[in-house]
């Protein structure tokens, strides 16, 4: 029976695994496309039906290409660093409940561990970008550590609201909870302050500062190519996904809608909130370095606090749990 | 099966522990410190303790190792440097050895003896509701003096941060 | 015409009242300001009196250069080897002075007035490393343009000019390696720290490739942390030599390398040569081809302009913009080739008019893009301008102030952003600037924000001054009825033998354009270009000078920018708006 069970949660994996990875591909065809829609040009329209197979031609690409390591690169660091940066956030997805009764781990400390998941990757960035003996990498390391120490502290406080609502972190006791009402509406700022975090956290624009390719070139995978490269990449793409599943599952009411089933359901309130990450990317120019550290922890910080606070005050005076 | 996991995942944290150790580039002993963090989190998971091994993943590996990095990523590591660090390592090694030793012995000799407290428990999970009832039941005064000594580094720090600050820049 | 400015006959009285004999004499040239040759020795006296002591003071130097005197057959009256030239404006006065001093041919020697003028740092690098013009009073000479292992000095008539004319090249582990090592830059040389409160700084190499410096750039910046403690800016990857060609080329020929001095400006650059050779040849273009010109420029400013503010977006993170803008730039070129025939090198102008009448339906044309773009610009302004994050990138960063600005020789709208209304298209009016409407923007802060605001405010006057020449193009011929034209009106070189022998020698020897000194100075879409040409009486100029607003902006780079993060640099560099090809020439 226990082996049975580990037979099927390895299966489930594996497939989870896998429709994560073409999930990310076409995430970044999709990207493409819409960003080319929205700056009046066509996008990749050449690689299958509406240059759908873009992905497919890329990631062929960035295998077959060369891996090179600059001269001088601590190489153990510098091969590590590209998984650090994307099995992490695979693994994240693990604790993910897309139906009830449908994830590969329900732990109780679900959200926990996706927030720590999250975290590792920056372990990819700071040793990649130390590990190329590049300045412009290394700065964007620098970069990538004090920014993860600044949106860390809040990222997670905004999301204890929500925790103080359901009492628990297991991921589908939360997604449980909001039957009737989604957390977006008990809890906006929480909401918002989660997906400014979420946006530092996956590195997308405008907070994508350890990467931005206008003063550092590339930042901490300057010297990355072919399949390490690609490792990033995908890391980032994930990330986004795992921002825009935890989204879902926080505020939006994970699984539940009329008609269609759970998991669809899930696959739309992803789709969209990952859509949204494409939009602000197209719209919004990038703060400095240091402006956004002052905004994390002079303005988000104390708002995520307030936040708490004023929700936990309603629990203890509604008498919830 | 959890029992055997835990067990595997511990002999992990043992021998990254002493890579930890014995590398001779301070950047790659922080990995294996990472390594030894994950280890020690997935046999808290496996033993149960669900809310610890979430924790150390979270703050012990997410926060303060990252801060650890951050600061070595500026050392030296040249190759002359790592020779040197090596030289060092192959002298050393003696009092930090009789150090751990001094600590092991008594340990081992403890849980050898008759007596000792070998009912922990095996797999059965707490659950943070637990975990809260107990910290902030009778174990509060402890986390309030915690929470004190944060509220001092924090405050310490500001202070720190605010004196080299240079005048009327924007 | 554009340099007829007041008579500065008191000045001269002045100086001649107070340096004397120093002053040898003035030079009879046809422009319309006065040349004064003067002994090397009272050099920086004379400048430091026109800069401080005249009332409404010469504050812009706007050029200094040589000239390799030695084969000028028609030499003027002090002239020995090397003439070192140094053109002082008052924007006060609207006026201009030339000073000249004559040094020996061999090992030239002048007097540094970089103490008066600052910007004259850069000018006195060039003319060492073009002419090896030493000047007492300068810590050091480096080379600017050439690397710093090049032999002799490319300008002096002695120089080969073609790489034919020399061995073949052969690339050596030797050679390469001894190139490599004059690129790195020793901050101890050139008396910067190494140290900030005990911290060793970061030696970043910003550039030659590098997305965001806008061309083959190199900037070397000393950081600590992420903050800029001193920059070096290392300019010449870019240098082709447009002034030793100019010598080589005949006048007519050169007008298509004029395009490529600037090659965002299309025929901009065009015109100051041109202007310059007209007055020499004494032409007056007619009021069509006038209107053209001035048309097409105002086209190329808007698409210089609309790649700027593109970038200028991009280079804060802002990524859609600049697709937006190269939408409108397409749109534009659309009409620009329509007209000239090509996109951004049209080579379009000749000596004494346009190469051709406008075609058919050009009207059409160019009321399509002016309906167009109004409200694309009103757009730009909601998405960029009036967005707080782009403000709180640009606001208050990269400021200066007017006098800064002048000092070291910034024109165009990094001048307009500090708040001063300096356009030689109302201060000087060339081309019939003065028939038009427009006004200037200018900025308060002088700072990044007002930069961009400056030349997004220019786009719209732009479009004021087309609608104009749209509604009131003149009729009329395109070219100057006059023997020098080059080349002569189609319809009369086949119809008459009076037309067809000076098209047969035009085409076959080149133009002989009459001796003497012109210069001719237009508004770029980045501020002040000069060209000063001296004609020998020969099919191709003496010496052909060209000074660029670009060159002149880079110079203040490393004022400004320590203290800066390297993300405010990136936005800083974007701001000033300069090509490379304008800066190396």
């Amino acid at each position: 029976m226990i082996i049975l069970g580990t037979i099927l949660t390895l299966v489930f994996s594996a497939v989870l695994i896998a429709a994560l990875l073409v999930a990310a591909g076409v995430f970044t065809w999709v990207e493409r496309r819409v960003l080319g829609f929205f700056q009046e040009r066509l996008g990749p329209n050449r690689v299958g039906p509406f240059g759908f197979l873009q992905w497919v031609a890329d990631t062929v690409k960035l295998i077959t290409k060369e891996d090179a390591a600059p001269p001088g690169a601590d190489l153990f660091a510098y091969r590590l660093a590209p998984v650090l940066a994307s099995a992490p956030v695979l693994a994240g997805f693990g604790v993910i409940a897309f139906a009830p009764q449908m994830s590969v781990a329900a732990l109780d400390m679900g959200l926990i561990f996706a927030m720590g998941m999250l975290a590792l990757t920056v372990y990819g960035m700071v040793l990649g970008a130390w590990a190329s003996r590049n300045r412009y990498a290394m700065l964007g390391g620098l970069r990538a550590g004090a920014q993860l120490l600044a949106y860390e502290s809040f990222l997670g406080l905004s999301l204890m609201g929500v925790v103080l609502l359901t009492g628990s972190f297991n991921l589908g006791q939360i997604v449980a909870a909001q039957g009737d009402l989604w957390f977006v509406v008990q809890q906006p700022l929480g909401c918002l302050l989660f997906l400014i975090a979420g946006t530092a956290a996956a590195h997308r624009l405008p907070f994508d500062l350890q990467e931005s390719e206008q003063d550092l070139v590339a930042g901490f995978m300057t010297e990355y190519s072919g399949m390490s490269f690609a490792l990033f990449f995908l890391g980032e793409y994930l990330a986004i996904l795992l921002v825009a599943a935890l989204a879902t599952t926080l505020f939006f009411g994970g699984w539940h809608g009329p008609w269609l089933p759970g998991p669809v359901w899930f696959g739309v309130k992803m789709g969209v909130i990952a859509f949204a990450f494409i939009w602000v990317r197209a719209a919004l120019p990038r703060p400095r370095y240091d402006q956004l550290i002052t905004f994390a922890w002079k303005a988000a910080l104390p708002l995520a606090l307030l936040n708490l606070l004023l929700t936990g005050a309603l629990v203890v005076l509604g008498g919830q749990p | 099966m959890n029992a055997t996991f835990a067990l595997w995942a511990g002999s992990l944290a043992l021998i990254s522990a002493l890579l930890v150790v014995t590398r001779a580039s301070v950047v790659h002993a922080l990995i294996w410190l990472l390594v030894t963090l994950l280890s020690l989190s997935a046999s808290f998971f496996a033993l149960g303790a669900s809310f610890a091994g979430a924790a150390q993943i979270l703050i012990y590996a997410g926060a303060i190792l990252a801060v650890f990095v951050f600061v070595v990523m500026t050392v030296d590591a040249s190759p002359k440097a790592l020779e040197q660090e090596r030289a060092r390592l192959g002298r050393a090694w003696v009092p930090p050895a009789l150090v751990a030793a001094l600590v092991l012995v008594p340990l081992f000799a403890w849980r050898g003896a008759p007596g000792a407290d070998t009912a922990a428990p095996m797999g059965a999970a707490v659950s943070a509701t637990d975990l809260g009832m107990l910290l902030f039941g009778p174990w509060a005064a402890v986390v309030e003096i915690a929470s004190g000594l944060l509220l001092a580094a924090l405050m310490g720090a500001r202070h720190l941060g605010r004196r080299g600050k240079p005048e009327g820049r924007g | 015409m554009s340099l007829d400015t007041p008579p500065l006959a008191p000045v001269v009285e002045a100086l001649r009242a107070q340096f004397g004999p120093a002053i040898l004499s003035q030079q009879e040239t046809g422009e319309g300001f006065p040349v004064l040759w003067i002994t090397p020795e009272a050099s920086p006296g004379v400048h430091h009196f026109l800069r401080e002591r005249v009332p409404q003071p010469f504050t812009l130097l706007a050029d200094l250069w040589a000239v390799d005197e030695t084969r000028r057959q028609h030499r003027p009256g002090p002239a020995r080897g090397v003439t070192v030239q140094s053109h002082l404006i008052s924007l006060e006065r609207n006026a201009d002075i030339r000073l000249k001093v004559a040094c020996d041919a061999d090992a030239p020697r002048a007097r540094s007035v970089a103490q008066v003028f600052p910007a004259a740092d850069w000018y006195e690098r060039e003319a060492f490393d073009m002419f090896g013009v030493t000047f007492d009073g300068r810590a050091s000479h480096r080379r600017i343009l050439m690397p710093a292992t090049w032999q002799g000095h490319p300008l002096r008539k002695d120089h080969y000019a073609r790489a034919t004319e020399q061995p073949p090249f052969r690339m050596t582990e030797e050679f390469f390696a001894a190139e490599e090592a004059a690129n790195t830059i020793d901050p101890v040389a050139l008396g910067l720290p190494v140290l900030k409160d005990g911290e060793e700084l970061m030696q970043l190499n910003f550039g030659p490739h590098h997305p965001s410096t806008h061309g083959v750039f190199r900037i070397v910046l000393g950081l600590h942390g992420e903050e800029v403690i001193w920059a070096v800016p290392d300019i010449g990857y870019h240098h082709r030599g447009a002034e030793k060609m100019a010598e080589r080329q005949t006048w007519h020929g050169f007008i298509p390398y004029t395009d490529r001095i600037d090659y965002l400006g299309g025929v901009m650059s065009e015109l100051p040569y041109l202007m310059a050779v007209e007055r020499m040849c004494g032409i007056t273009v007619p009021a069509r081809a006038q209107v053209i010109r001035v048309m097409l420029c105002e086209f190329y400013r808007i698409m210089n302009h609309l790649l700027f503010y593109g970038t200028m977006a991009q280079d804060v993170g802002q990524m859609s913009p600049v697709f937006y803008m190269f939408t409108d730039r397409e749109r534009g070129y659309r009409v620009l080739e329509a007209i000239t025939g090509a996109r951004m090198h049209p080579a379009f102008f000749r000596i004494g008019g346009v190469a051709m009448d406008l075609p058919n339906g050009w009207d059409g044309l160019v009321r399509d893009f002016l309906d167009w773009m109004p409200p694309r610009l009103d757009d730009y302004r909601r998405m960029v301008m009036n967005s707080d994050l782009f403000r709180i990138r640009t606001v208050g960063v990269g400021a200066y102030d007017t006098e800064t600005a002048l000092k070291w020789g910034t024109t165009g709208p990094g001048l307009r952003a500090t708040g001063m209304a300096c356009d030689w298209r109302k201060l000087r009016p060339y081309s019939g600037y003065d028939q038009f409407e427009f006004d200037i923007p200018t900025g308060s802060r002088g700072d990044i924000y007002d930069r961009t605001d400056v030349r997004e405010q220019e786009m719209r006057q732009s479009l004021r001054i087309i609608r104009q020449c749209l509604d009131n193009m003149p009729g009329g011929p395109v070219k100057a009825d006059h023997p020098l034209t080059t080349p002569p009106d189609r319809a009369a070189m086949q119809h008459d033998i009076d037309t067809l022998i000076p098209h047969f020698l035009t085409m076959a020897q080149g133009t002989v354009v009459p001796r003497g000194e012109a210069t001719g100075q237009i508004e770029t879409h980045r501020g002040l270009a000069q060209y000063a040409l001296i004609s020998d009486g020969g099919t191709s100029s003496y010496r052909t000078r060209i000074r660029t607003p670009s060159f002149a902006h880079l110079q203040m780079l490393p004022h400004i920018l320590p203290g800066m993060t390297v993300a405010d640099v990136v936005a800083h560099i974007a701001s000033l708006d300069f090509v490379m090809s304008d800066v190396d020439r």
